[in-house]
């Protein structure tokens, strides 16, 4: 959900950016991170886990504690938290897990 | 390979400082910053910031953090690099980046590292499923991207960090089922605390989470009482709705990059964990190698920013002696030494007393009589009666009530007095005393009160009608004869009033400076109003 007003704060409604989430076209704001982009969405679960399949969402948004791992053009374990969308992004969940020889 | 004289890692108010430091003693300054911008967490900030005027106290961090990147943009033998990660310091100076998919290698001739500091876990049942956030990602979502992370959340920790972030969510239109604290006494400053209290968001002390509910994401938690020794009363669990439960429980300084150097650390709690060993002038065991912010020690942005220029100078003064830079460093390190003198800053004290040996003077022993009010974040009658004026002076005009009531490192309100009716402060930690025969009730010092703990109150009038006047940032804003609820210390409705006057101009700087007529019984009692929701 997108904070429409705010007492302090005022947010500028940027471009459009569109691109995908699992197959599904959806759209963010230029200066939007894949992750915010997509909570504003309703979006929380990002991935699964490698070994339980337990949902996965984001945690700490600095990039550092790899909760938020996405396959993003293809490429797997790119930290959605940190990494801005971009006009006909490819964001997929990665379940499992990714693997780096399937990209090389 | 890139030369420089000053290689900084890390673009956040330490870093950002070291440089512009650094840049103005001559240095020739590369500052590497991951993210797209420079700001690190200050850019988030939107309180006002504690501590001494002089160090821009009663400024919103916000505020600081631009006015700062203006100055480093400016100075032309600082250059700035965004979007680049620091990968690793190696032993023969030679440090890695990767910027745009490349690696860069800098051999500087000294090195600042101010990486700051990452968000601390705890263990409980399902702490993994989304909706379980960091309090720094939350403040992120909504303060950087303007999205709002849920609608109902839960905060764990009363920390100044967990006080801040629930006003701040409240702030962005979410609403704060509770804070729960482990300790008996509530952790960050009492005003903030107070802050949230009055917006009617109970904090639970001793009391801890035992598990989140949820399948795909947190749709409840399960809380429980802790005993004196912090053990789990049986039978003491209850349940909360929410559809987030936000940590701030602390955070430790990352030290990773560090690792790689042959830097030394000890672990030292108080400051955050494992911390690396440095002299009070910020230098690390490694020759040219500098550290400054969270990084060093988990403290305060004014700390960081203190540091940032400390480590700043400190290269400076290495690479090219001669300037005279001395007696700067002297005063920052005064500067730091205040910062840390009162009480609150006694865990930072032990810390760097186990780091560096270095003794840092303790304060007289003050007593505060606020057991009710740390428990709780609600002033007694007590806490009150000590800082109003007698009946008699009262009746005469209008006077300021100051609600700060614990000694913490902080003076704007001395220094916003038009009439000097705030006593000078001998120490940056004590308390303010009203001078009610020079004090206007002005109110001037309301809007510059970081802790929001200034109220002012006319009762001079004959009959049954008084005048409170505080500080509100909220939306939506009141307008003049408008009927608002009105709020007490807990955030319980105590009755309705009708708005006098809104002062709203650019000097606010958003804190709107809100007068109410209300019944006289009550102007000791309303500290928050709310507009009242039209359907």
């Amino acid at each position: 959900m997108r904070i429409s007003e705010h007492p302090i704060l005022s947010f500028r409604q940027n471009k459009e950016v569109h691109f995908t989430f699992d197959g599904k076209e959806v759209t963010g704001y230029e200066g939007d991170t894949i992750v915010s982009a997509l909570h504003a969405l309703g979006i929380w679960k990002l991935s699964e886990s490698p070994v339980h399949r337990r949902p996965r969402g984001l945690f700490c948004a600095i990039g550092h504690c790899s909760s938020c791992l996405m396959r993003v053009n293809g490429v797997p374990n790119v930290r959605s938290c940190v990494t801005p969308i971009e006009e006909g992004m490819v964001v997929e969940s990665q379940n499992p897990r990714g693997d780096l020889y399937d990209h090389v | 390979m890139i030369t420089c004289d000053l290689l900084v890692i890390g673009g956040g108010p330490a870093g950002i400082s070291a440089a512009v430091a650094a840049g103005k003693a001559g240095l020739k300054v590369l500052l590497l910053e991951e993210r797209e911008r420079l700001g690190g967490q200050l850019t988030k900030q939107t309180h006002r910031f504690f501590g001494s005027v002089a160090e821009r106290a009663g400024t919103r961090g916000i505020a600081i953090i631009k006015d700062l990147e203006t100055v480093v943009a400016q100075l032309e033998n600082v250059e700035i690099s965004l979007s680049t990660t620091a990968l690793g310091i190696y032993e023969d100076g030679v440090s890695t980046a990767l910027k745009s998919g490349k690696m860069i290698k800098i051999k500087p001739k000294a090195i600042v590292v101010a990486t700051g500091a990452f968000e601390k876990f705890l263990p409980f049942e399902n702490n993994d499923l989304p909706g379980v956030y960091g309090a720094g990602a939350v403040q992120t979502l909504m303060n950087i991207y303007g999205v709002l992370p849920a609608r109902r959340i839960l905060m764990i920790g009363s920390g100044n960090i967990g006080l801040i972030v629930s006003y701040q969510l409240v702030q962005a239109g979410a609403e704060v089922v509770g804070v729960i604290e482990a300790s008996p006494k509530i952790g960050g400053y009492l005003v903030h605390a107070s802050k949230i209290r009055r917006l009617g968001i109970p904090i639970y002390p001793s009391c801890t989470i035992k598990k989140a509910f949820g399948q795909d994401r947190v749709v409840g938690a399960e809380l429980v009482r802790l005993d004196e020794k912090w053990k789990e009363i049986p039978g003491s669990q209850f349940t909360v709705d929410c559809d987030a439960i936000c940590l701030a429980v602390g955070l430790n300084p990352l030290i990773d990059l560090l690792g790689q150097s042959g830097c030394q650390f000890k672990y030292i709690p108080e400051l955050g964990g494992q911390v690396p060993i440095r002299d009070e002038s910020m230098r690390t065991n490694v020759p040219h190698l500098y550290i400054a912010g969270d990084l060093s020690s988990i403290e305060e942005a004014t700390a960081a920013l203190l540091e940032g220029e400390l480590a700043g100078l400190s290269a400076a003064k290495q690479i090219r002696p001669g300037q005279s830079l001395e007696a700067r460093m002297e005063e920052v390190k005064t500067h730091l030494r205040a910062l840390r003198s009162g009480p609150v800053g006694e865990k930072i004290r032990s810390g760097l007393s186990k780091l560096t040996g270095e003794a840092l003077p303790t304060p007289s022993p003050r007593t505060n009589a606020i057991d009710e009010l740390s428990r709780t974040g609600i002033a007694s009658p007590a806490n009150l009666a000590g800082v109003l004026p007698d009946e008699k002076r009262k009746k005469t005009r209008a006077y300021a009530v100051i609600e700060c009531y614990q000694q913490i490192p902080c003076d704007p309100c001395v220094h916003n007095c038009p009439f000097g009716a705030i006593k000078p402060f001998s120490d940056i930690n004590d308390l303010p005393i009203v001078d009610f025969d020079l004090c206007t009730g002005c109110g001037q010092c309301i809007g510059r009160c970081p802790g929001l703990a200034i109220f002012t109150v006319d009762e001079t009038r004959d009959g049954d009608r008084a005048k409170i006047t505080l500080p509100y940032e909220f939306l939506p804003k009141p307008v003049r004869e408008e009927t608002v609820d009105l709020l007490d210390r807990s955030g319980k409705c105590v009755g309705q009033g009708v708005v006098k006057s809104v002062l709203n101009t650019p000097k606010q700087d958003k804190t709107t400076i809100v007068t109410v007529e209300i019944h006289r019984n009550l102007v000791q009692d309303v500290r928050q109003i709310r507009v009242v929701q039209k359907s």
